[in-house]
């Protein structure tokens, strides 16, 4: 018999004891319903990402750069953002391990927890190279807020189709050293978010 | 795996010797605990969640093979290989197979306790294959071979100056500077070119989904990510209990695991994988390793409930005082006192009497697994097995024999400044001394309770008729 | 009401106040209490160590010597504990039954039972760390647990407040285990000790003159790593505050 049939065969006799039916409980929202963007900037701070003003006249593309000035290096998955080069134009791990900035557009986001989302539909691909790269901006719309665990696991189709489906709250992070907490642990040092409506 | 039982007492009395250890280790477990108690109190549905997370974990357990054939249906359509491993041995030869057909030489790993449990780098290294922890946590403990001595800080029994003298001497970094930036920054630079330069990636799974065929991995440093997406294969050992029905369970796991574990509301990445990407290969293991058998046990398979937050591990007094290394185990701390025990009952036998039964971990676990009564049933199984000391055994027998007599019981107790010194020979002195070692003896009073009350309130008529029985 | 009076073995040989104090306030309260003289133990001991067949005889005692009263009142919240949840190396016949139903640590059955909350005759001016057992705590419930969401409540805190000039130390783990833990205080007698002596330094530190507590055999550990430490602090069971003990 395959290990498979073994372990299924064997699960089968062994069922736990049935002092009680074990029904599944249905779907059901709970917590705070609030999806503000006031919501949303509180909890993303607080899982250490930062959330980039647009002033009146910027674009998008002077709010990274103001934001990183010194950089030389933003490769950027939107067309919102020129950069000094495509994320579709990255060809090697060690190419992607170079870059400083990368720019990445988010279909939503998740005001309990500040999370944003992000897919192989808007890495193009590059799985590996948003998190080889220094410091992450994420545009994302204003409209595309959602209030909790519960509603985004329920309005959001992403998580069934999507191969890959990060949520990223903050940067990277560890406290495995004395417990000290440490932005910027192995992934993106940095996460900041831009409205865009 | 040598089954002489681990000296639990023995390993925490020397823990307790080092005062910065002994305080750091405390007082790190007990905030992360305070901040879960935070998070709890910004939720007034904490209780609902627990309820429901139980009830689905339970539900699940109820219908494990259905929902293991679902997962396997959608997975191999997503172009997911599914592997079965009975044991910890099956799922070794699976990923060096995986690994040879590949030509393979380089694992990187996030941290998953599962491998560990299968005791896996063990098995690749003398076989050629180099295995890299990627987690800072776990990567220190590889560094010093030592197991994890926590499941979600797996380094924090160490102090920085321990990591610093490691890194020194494995990453050539000085050992006299201890900054916690400085350190995790090393780690940084040691980890990238491993990682970039790694043929396969390995992750643990925190949650399956049986609906979509995928599964979740939770982390807070990026070595996960990394792992699973820098080489073309992504190996993941997932655990046939951490089945979940639907994605929107989702929902309540993700709320509760972080907060539980270490008071922030998610971890940093929440990552769904649900097939490989472009160009790649995966494969997920599905391991058994002795979960089958407990499915099976009354008093304990609820335990498969768990999510492996630790949060019973920071709330259990004796764990914060014992350092994770006292029990000889990847398992450790309350999680572990009942589930270790189920992999080598001889071996860890001395772990259920490792808890003062106190209660906390029970109240503080997201999906209410009745620790602190499992432990009680594991004390009972332990010493029907006669896997409980001899000496215990035969003073418990002594005890009961002397309790169920009240004339020589009494005979025994009667006037205290003669029971401090007979209470000895019938408790044996061995089983009495420990208690001064650190402690006094409660002092000696002028009579019993028993006595006084024969005196003061007993009617002259019971009393003779008592006398003269 | 015909009352049977527990009181366990520490109590009885250590501690003899204590079971004193019990008996006389729940006579001041009106009711008349009585005391087997054939009892012993309740089985925890035996029971805790896994030893649960051991139990048995003792389990058979204790049904024998109170199977007659109506209810069964103990000032030790670990033996009720015991008697309520875990009472089953016998078998379950309606005397075992009848017993495991209506034995009450003293706390709760003042509370519960008689719903008394005056104490005239009480007064003690002094500073006091209260101490839950775990037994009452987490298992009895006579308090809320920092464990779980839910609203303050404590029902020795509610009777203590009865009693002039009494004032309560805030201590920073009010919940923690002292480490006692039966059989455990000398088979892991290092970090029961441990526990122990955080324990009663985290009172002395909240100013406590005394820690108060509903359990005598905490309190025997406590008062054992206190005094080998030198933290100076008293110890006092409820039962003797609540019966007008000053001091």
């Amino acid at each position: 018999m395959s290990s498979r049939d073994t372990i299924l065969d064997k699960l089968r006799r062994n069922r736990i004891p049935r002092e009680d039916d074990y029904e599944l409980p249905p779907v059901k929202v709970l917590g705070d319903l609030d999806k503000s963007i006031e919501r949303f900037e509180k909890s993303l701070q607080l899982m250490g990402g930062e959330v980039l003003p647009q002033k009146a006249g910027q674009t998008i593309e002077d709010v990274v750069r103001a934001r990183f000035p010194n950089t030389t290096s933003i490769c950027s998955a939107v067309p919102e953002v020129e950069g000094t080069l495509k994320i579709t134009d990255l060809k090697t791990h060690e190419q992607s391990n170079e870059v400083d900035v990368m720019v990445v557009r988010s279909p939503f986001g998740i005001a309990e927890m500040g999370s944003i989302f992000l897919s192989e539909v808007e890495l193009f691909d590059h799985l590996a190279d948003v998190h080889l790269a220094q410091h992450l901006v994420v545009l994302l719309s204003r409209e595309e807020l959602t209030a909790n665990m519960h509603t985004a696991y329920q309005e959001r189709s992403e998580f069934k189709t999507a191969f890959y489906g990060v949520l990223m709250s903050g940067p990277s992070a560890t406290a495995d050293i004395q417990g000290v907490l440490i932005r910027g642990a192995q992934g993106v040092r940095t996460l900041s978010l831009i409205w865009t409506s | 795996m040598s089954n002489k039982p681990v000296k639990h007492a023995q390993a925490a009395a020397e823990f307790l010797e080092d005062d910065p250890h002994r305080l750091f280790h405390d007082e790190r477990l007990w905030d992360m605990r305070q901040k879960r108690d935070q998070q709890m109190h910004g939720m007034p549905e904490w209780q609902e969640l627990r309820d429901r997370a139980s009830r689905i974990k339970e539900h699940t357990l109820a219908n494990l093979p259905t929902y293991l054939e679902q997962f396997e249906e959608n997975a191999r359509r997503n172009g997911i290989h599914v592997h079965w491993a009975r044991d910890g041995a099956e799922h070794n030869r699976i990923v060096a197979e995986i690994m040879g057909k590949h030509g393979a030489k380089s694992l990187i790993k996030s941290k998953s306790m599962i491998t560990d449990e299968c005791e896996m780098r063990e098995y690749l290294e003398p076989r050629g294959i180099t295995v890299t922890e990627t987690d800072l946590g776990e990567r220190i403990q590889q560094l010093d071979h030592q197991l994890p001595s926590h499941v979600v800080v797996p380094a924090v029994q160490k102090l920085t100056g321990d990591v610093a003298k490691i890194f020194a001497k494995y990453y050539g970094t000085d050992p006299n500077i201890t900054d916690p930036h400085k350190l995790a920054e090393a780690q940084r630079e040691a980890a990238r070119p491993v990682l970039l330069s790694g043929d396969t990636g390995m992750t643990g799974g925190n949650f399956i989904v049986a609906e979509t065929g995928g599964f979740v991995v939770c982390t807070n440093e990026g070595n996960a990510d990394l792992s699973a997406n820098l080489p073309n294969v992504h190996i993941a050992t997932l655990g046939i209990e951490r089945l979940v029905p639907r994605v929107e369970d989702l929902g309540v796991f993700v709320r509760l695991l972080s907060r539980s574990a270490l008071g922030s509301p998610i971890t940093q990445y929440t990552t769904h994988f649900r097939g490989p990407r472009k160009g790649g290969e995966m494969h997920v293991i599905l391991v058994d390793n002795g979960r089958s058998d407990r499915l099976a046990m009354p008093q304990f398979w609820s335990s498969l409930k768990c999510i492996r937050c630790g949060a019973c591990m920071n709330t259990c007094p004796v764990y914060r005082r014992s350092g994770g290394q006292s029990y000889g185990s990847v398992y450790s701390g309350p999680i572990g006192a009942i589930i270790d025990p189920t992999f080598n009952a001889k071996k860890f036998s001395t772990l259920p009497f490792a808890s003062t039964m106190n209660g906390s971990c029970s109240n503080v676990c997201p999906v209410e697994i009745n620790i602190h009564e499992q432990i009680y049933d594991w004390r009972r199984v332990l010493a029907e097995k006669h896997d409980i000391p001899f000496v215990k055994r035969e003073i418990m027998k002594m005890a009961g024999r002397l309790l169920a007599q009240p004339r020589l019981y009494r005979v025994s107790i009667e006037g205290t400044e003669i029971a401090l010194k007979t209470m000895p020979r019938f408790v044996l002195y061995n089983y009495l001394n420990p208690w001064g070692k650190h402690r006094e003896l409660p002092h000696p009073v002028k009579e019993t309770f028993n006595s006084w009350y024969r005196k003061n309130r007993l009617k002259t008529s019971t009393k003779k008729e008592h006398e003269s029985a | 009401m015909k009352i049977g009076l527990f009181i366990p073995c520490y109590i009885d040989a250590f501690y003899p106040k204590t079971g004193i104090a019990t008996l006389e306030l729940l006579e001041k309260l009106g009711q008349e209490a009585e005391y087997p003289m054939d009892q012993t133990c309740c089985g925890q001991p035996m029971a805790n160590s896994g030893c649960n067949k051991d139990a048995r005889e003792t389990e058979e005692l204790f049904v024998r010597n109170f199977s007659k009263y109506d209810v069964i009142v103990a000032p030790s919240g670990s033996c009720v504990h015991h008697i309520r949840d875990n009472f089953d190396a016998i078998e379950q016949t309606d005397a075992v039954k009848h017993i495991r139903q209506n034995t009450y640590e003293l706390v709760e059955f003042i509370h519960d039972i008689l719903k008394v909350r005056e104490f005239p005759w009480a007064e003690f001016p002094h500073k006091v760390g209260l101490h839950n057992s775990c037994g009452t705590l987490r298992a009895l419930r006579t308090a809320s647990m920092s464990e779980r969401n839910e609203p303050f409540f404590s029902k020795p805190m509610d009777l203590l407040s009865a009693v002039k000039g009494i004032e309560f130390a805030k201590p920073k783990r009010p919940d923690e285990c002292c480490g006692f833990g039966g059989t455990y205080s000398v088979t892991e007698e290092a970090v029961s000790s441990r526990m122990g002596l955080d324990k009663v330094t985290d009172h002395h530190n909240a100013g406590a003159e005394y820690i108060v507590s509903a359990d005598t055999s905490c309190m025997m550990h406590q008062q054992g790593c206190a005094e080998r430490n030198g933290v100076p602090i008293k110890f006092i069971h409820i039962a003797e505050i609540l019966n007008g003990a000053r001091a």
